[in-house]
């Protein structure tokens, strides 16, 4: 961790909002968008994105200095996806595709659980596609992916953000890149055309 | 994938995770110069996680960190704290007052205490003594 943040934990610990500011100015996008990825919502990314930098705050007096910040939050961030996943989980799953539709799941047809209209056209169809891949996965596979490539992290960082072995987060990584290359052919119908 | 042999699926995830050596690169790549579906397989493990590194980060809502402040709680150990830097001389005299104060109560008590005591007896006694 550099001086520059230490300095300001140091002042976070002693309830300087305006340095907090700055720590939530330096991660918001990686939070955010390590919320997104994990439930695929953006609104609610939002909200657990915000929720996870608040809990930082309250138990800031807990982290221990001589560690790395964002460590702790991603960890912080991860969790709270995680429970804002299995709070919602449904007994029968909505992504399934409703047997004579095209492409229709049950999903796409609640209320509050689909992408605005706008929002759509925002959210390329490459990526809508992709974040529905990333959506397909077990929650422990997905975690491993999205910080292993989307978030860029090393092994060993997220071996920490998960408090896991190393061995673990590279088998889950493993089973979690052959599910995605599995099912990333199927839904392109087998030809090989994925985006490069 | 055909051949797969669990050899190969092991050296793809080394070669992936950069954990394999030069040789096992070597072995590795002569190997899929030579197998159609292994070649395949690890060119799609490679596109499918390459393409998450692709992925924009989300846009935030401009006021996002204002937001989060405003749910922090109040801070009011640092206004104090503010205050007292500010002003160390009525911080000062503000906590020599406590103690003082304290000290001029307890002898106050001290000096009236045992002979209010003697009194209350004397009363009693005397009392008691009438009523008989």
């Amino acid at each position: 961790m550099d001086q520059k943040e230490k300095r300001l934990i140091k002042k976070v610990k002693k309830g300087d909002h305006q340095a907090f500011a700055d720590l939530v100015d330096r991660y918001k996008n990686s939070v955010c968008s390590i919320c997104l990825r994990m439930v695929g919502n953006r609104e609610e990314a939002e909200d657990l994105s915000q929720e996870a930098f608040i809990r930082a705050y309250n138990n800031i007096s807990k982290f221990d200095s001589d560690r790395k910040f964002s460590t702790w939050l991603f960890r912080i961030a991860t969790n709270l996806s995680i429970d804002s996943l299995r709070r919602k989980k449904p007994s029968v799953s909505l992504d399934a595709e409703i047997p004579g539709t095209e492409g229709l799941a049950l999903n796409t047809l609640l209320p509050g659980n689909t992408v605005p209209p706008d929002e759509q056209i925002v959210m390329a169809e490459t990526e809508q596609w992709i974040q529905k891949e990333i959506g397909a996965l077990p929650d422990k596979y997905r975690s491993a992916v999205i910080l292993k490539y989307v978030e860029d992290l090393s092994l060993k960082e997220i071996s920490e953000i998960m408090r896991l072995p190393v061995g673990t987060v590279k088998t889950r990584v493993h089973r979690g890149r052959e599910m995605l290359r599995k099912n990333m052919k199927e839904s392109r119908g087998g030809r090989n055309d994925m985006p490069e | 994938m055909t051949c797969l042999n669990k050899r190969y699926a092991s050296l793809m995830n080394k070669v992936l995770d950069g954990d394999a050596t030069v040789k096992e690169r070597n072995e590795l790549f002569a190997h899929l110069a030579t197998c159609d579906s292994c070649d395949r397989h690890f060119k799609e493990l490679k596109r499918s996680t390459e393409i998450l590194n692709h992925l924009a980060h989300p846009q935030l809502s401009a006021d996002f960190t204002k937001n989060v402040l405003e749910q922090l709680p109040a801070e009011k150990q640092h206004v104090l704290r503010e205050w007292t830097a500010r002003h160390p001389v009525i911080a000062t005299a503000a906590i020599c007052v406590v103690p003082m104060s304290l000290l001029f109560v307890a002898a106050g008590r001290q000096n009236s205490m045992p002979k209010r005591h003697g009194e209350d007896s004397y009363i009693l006694v005397n009392q008691t003594g009438s009523r008989n």
